[in-house]
């Protein structure tokens, strides 16, 4: 495959073209739904699809199709590619030159101890089930929900510089979701494992607690109080760390919100925008959790990049394009949720890097504030710098003890205000995966992550 | 590849073998797109995907593939989806796919020849005609997307469903920075429609640029707003109500016993000026067609009548359960995202969501507000649809007391229980907008107007 899509791109010929690649992408994966007992889905799918990019002047083309190609078929697939770039190219202001980019021959096949596809399905079921089976510990859970996933994701890609790659990506993902009911009132826990892996991180899995451990926090959450809202001293986990993380600083660092001046880390490069504490790193080689790969979508090798040292803020999340319009090497950060979408400036693995504090040393040097753990969503505010997230759960502290049990909130506030005011950093670095939008869509698997940190918030919910 | 002749093919194989019953879904998506990017047009798009899903049953037991056929044929699929339902474990729940039922109209109602064959220099200046209009000396529009798609479904089963549809879809998302005295502020607007001729591009440039003007003006929240009204604009209520009562009157979470409203059919649930209809044959839905994703005719689904809970939406596993008869709520499709929808066997969502509306107009609406706030953009409306509460951060809002506009305001939390909110005492308003859902699990799309919601708190940072 890789031939044929090299030898039309050696083929293809448009004076306008100054840059052109093909990517493959061949996916695969199963998926299984426990819900109250009974198999709800068992899904296996298979899809794959072609995508040319071709470059004029500033602007890109691409054009994708799912229909099996051979020689002209990427051949024609370039042409529709140069055609969408030749429409934009009228609005060209500059000059993009590749041609400086590095273009690398290599197959890289992720090893996995166990490949989930050489495990039964039976074998998963049972893995399913008794997740299922274990959160009914209490007649207050009116619903079970258990999912196992596996996917593998082949890539074969091939540019105008000589790159000609294979490589592919394959992750594994168990969940746990609880829902107690007392009276009118509901309340969810989840539990989730995941990462980049094979089916050895399932079988690390103990179902009984994960799905136990699910339940419990269901059912404890029916006598959570509302949080106290407005400005708190908070201690978060390293969920909510990673969630800050993820959401306004790392979306920030991506360089294509740079080099237009939407981003407001533009510029800030070697300013201090926390206290020394505070350092925050993007990589995607880590081995295991959700946005490791060998390469972006483009091809270039993924790499470890410090967004933030000792509070001051250090660079940038790069594609091709962004590098040379910075002047610096690209990072590995150019990626696309499939051969249907744009590739941009996307994450990895981000998180806030760990400091010495033990965790439990944070919450007892605490005189009064709010422990909040477990996120469950947050938006970027890249313009802003705002912060939008929202935790499962929290507790009161008071004089430096964990108290009363509050539910469901929403924390708030200015990043560059914020990291200001981190003064303590627990030493133990935990990631969590998820599906990363950039905007409203683009969804593509990375993991945050971070320690426990102390920060001042606003919090509000209920 | 004729869609309707592979499905054929594919419950033939099915059958042979030795599927109990079989359902084929097989899907045809083009898309034209063009992304702004630093006021200018700076990608170009084409995508064609051709998908297909199997739903293969042994007795209640079930396998569920779907594929691209790019590296696999027909056999090897059909292949693969026996070797599921053998080994699956029986599901106890499982009653029968859905018998065919007549389908009347054509195929073609929900179709716009001019947006299927739409040529990418034309929504190129489009999205330019966006740009143009939003832009001045302190306001650039450094992110926008347009695109224009046209579906073309088959679905089929063992028991005789033969049906499909055709439609087309376009989706804009625009956003403005403007910048003045070291103060920056961000304009968003969205636009959706089944025909790209109804779309005003001048229109939306234009209030994409008053949007981050407006936004520079705002001054920091520091109070703490007890038991007001928030007035939510149509583009982050849809996204809220869709969540809520697509989650809430989901056939699927009543019979999980995850839903607030299981056993409340009858109950009231709402202000008693609120009605709402699931409506898969709305002229201005993106979702509309013939048939659900199931084959099962479109409907019109009376949910909440006058605040009354009236019904719930049901694909056919979960009309089962409830010993009722489908909703046409089987959906695989999304509004947001039409590419990838074979790869997931339905499931029981929303199609289009119509609110009722009234003779208000906005202003009049907040003339009768002492205090309380009007919100254009959250950072991203959410509620949590098991429990109602809600906490967003706002980002573009403007405070109201004494029956006026008060300053535009930024840095704070809405924070309230969307179902204690909805028994209370709503305002609704005449402006009804058609606006796209993009929520996990909730992808269709809302007629709905700006709607003021009571007992909310807004909180200062």
């Amino acid at each position: 495959m890789l031939d044929n899509m090299k030898k039309a791109l050696d083929s293809f010929s448009n004076k306008d073209v100054s840059f052109a690649d093909i990517r493959l992408e061949d996916r695969s994966g199963t998926f299984f739904l426990v819900t109250n007992g009974a198999l709800r889905t068992f899904n296996r799918s298979s899809t794959a699809g072609s995508v040319a990019r071709a470059l004029v002047g500033e602007c890109w083309g691409t054009a994708s199709s799912s229909m099996p190609l051979k020689g002209k078929g990427y051949l024609e697939l370039l042409e529709k590619a140069a055609k969408r770039a030749k429409a934009c190219s009228k609005y060209s202001r500059r000059e993009i030159d590749l041609s400086g980019t590095e273009g690398i021959e290599k197959t890289i096949w992720q090893k996995v101890k166990e490949d989930p596809s050489n495990v039964s399905a039976e074998e998963k079921i049972e893995l399913v089930m008794a997740l299922d089976k274990a959160q009914k510990i209490d007649e207050k859970i009116v619903s079970s929900n258990s999912v196992y996933q596996d996917s593998r994701r082949i890539y074969r890609l091939v540019n105008t510089v000589g790159a000609k790659l294979e490589w592919d990506e394959s992750r594994v993902r168990v969940m746990t979701q609880a829902v107690a009911r007392e009276g009118g009132n509901l309340q969810i826990d989840y539990d989730i494992e995941d990462g980049t892996a094979g089916y050895e991180l399932a079988r690390n899995v103990n179902p009984e607690e994960l799905g136990s451990e699910a339940a419990k926090g269901a059912i404890e959450l029916l006598s959570a109080e509302k949080p106290p809202s407005g400005k708190l001293t908070t201690v978060i986990d390293g969920n909510i760390a990673g969630l800050i993380a993820h959401e306004v600083c790392g979306h920030a660092s991506e360089a294509d919100e740079v080099v237009k001046g939407r981003s407001f880390l533009t510029g800030l490069v070697g300013k201090e925008i926390g206290t020394e504490l505070v350092s925050m790193v993007d990589d995607g080689t880590l081995k295991g959790p959700m946005g490791s790969l060998p390469f972006d979508s483009e091809g270039t090798p993924s790499s470890r990049n410090p967004i933030i040292e000792n509070g001051v803020f250090k660079g940038y999340l790069h594609t091709l394009e962004t590098a040379v319009l910075m002047g610096v090497q690209p990072t590995g950060n150019g990626r696309a949720q499939d051969y249907n979408r744009r590739i941009s400036a996307r994450m990895t693995n981000t998180f806030f890097d760990k400091g010495d504090w033990k965790d439990e040393e944070i919450i007892a040097d605490t005189k009064d504030g709010l422990y909040i753990i477990k996120g469950t969503s947050g938006m970027e505010d890249v313009v802003g710098g705002g912060v939008q997230a929202t935790a499962l759960k929290g507790y009161i502290i008071k004089n430096g003890e964990k108290t009363q049990l509050v539910r469901r909130l929403s924390i708030a506030g200015n990043v560059l205000e914020l990291l200001k005011t981190v003064d303590a950093v627990g030493n133990t670095l935990v990631f969590n995966g998820g599906n990363c939008g950039k905007g409203e869509e683009d969804f593509i698997p990375v993991s945050s992550g971070g320690p426990h940190m102390r920060v001042e918030l606003t919090v509000g919910g209920g | 590849m004729d869609l309707s002749t592979t499905n054929e093919k594919i419950l033939q194989l099915a059958e042979k073998g030795g599927a109990t019953q079989a359902e084929a879904f097989a899907i045809l998506v083009k898309t034209s797109s063009v992304y702004i990017d630093d006021d200018i047009a700076k990608l170009g798009t084409a995508q064609t995907e051709l998908g297909f899903g199997l739903k293969f049953i042994i007795d209640k037991k079930i396998g569920y593939t779907s594929s691209t056929l790019t590296f696999e044929s027909i056999d090897d699929f059909v292949s693969r989806a026996a070797s599921m339902a053998r080994v699956s474990d029986p599901n106890p729940k499982f009653g029968s796919l859905p018998s065919p039922k007549k389908v009347s109209g054509n195929p073609e109602r929900f179709y716009d020849k001019t947006t299927a064959q739409i040529d990418s220099e034309y929504l190129t200046e489009k999205a330019m005609l966006v740009v143009y209009n939003a832009s001045a000396d302190n306001v650039s529009v450094p992110n926008g997307t347009l695109r224009a798609s046209s579906v073309d479904f088959n679905v089929m089963n063992t028991l005789g469903v033969d049906a499909g549809s055709k439609s087309t879809m376009v989706y804009g998302y625009f956003t403005a920075k403007s910048e003045a005295s070291g103060s920056v502020g961000e304009g968003v607007q969205r636009c959706w429609s089944r025909n790209i001729a109804d779309i005003e591009f001048d229109r939306i440039g234009e209030k994409l640029k008053e949007q981050a003007l407006n936004v520079l003006q705002a001054k920091a929240f520091t109070e703490k707003w007890e038991n007001i009204v928030a007035v939510v604009a149509p583009s982050e209520g849809a996204q809220l109500l869709d969540a809520l009562i697509g989650s809430a009157a989901s056939g699927e979470h009543v019979n999980r016993k995850s839903s607030p409203w299981t056993d409340k059919v009858g109950d009231v649930v709402a202000y008693e000026g609120l009605t709402v209809f699931d409506n898969g044959l709305s002229e201005e839905g993106l979702l509309s067609a013939l048939v659900d994703d199931e084959g099962a005719p479109m409907q019109k689904t009376p949910l909440i009548e006058k605040g009354v809970l009236r019904s719930y939406i049901n694909d056919s596993y979960n009309a089962t359960q409830l010993d009722l008869e489908s909703t046409s709520n089987g959906m695989r499709r999304g509004a947001r995202e039409l590419h990838g929808s074979f790869v997931s066997p339905v499931s029981c969502r929303t199609t289009t969501l119509e609110f009722s509306s009234s003779s208000k107009s906005v202003d009049e609406i907040i003339s009768e507000i002492d205090k309380g706030v009007f919100v254009e953009h959250f950072a991203w409306p959410q509620v949590e649809p098991t429990t109602g509460s809600f906490s967003n951060e706002i980002r573009n809002a403007q405070l109201i007391e004494n029956g006026e506009l008060a300053g535009q305001i930024k840095h704070a939390l809405l924070i309230g229980n969307l179902y204690e909110s909805l028994k209370g005492d709503l305002r609704i308003a005449s402006n009804l907008e058609l606006q796209g859902i993009s929520d996990v699990g909730n992808n269709g799309s809302s007629i709905i107007p700006t709607i003021a919601f009571p007992g909310t708190e807004l909180v200062g940072q």
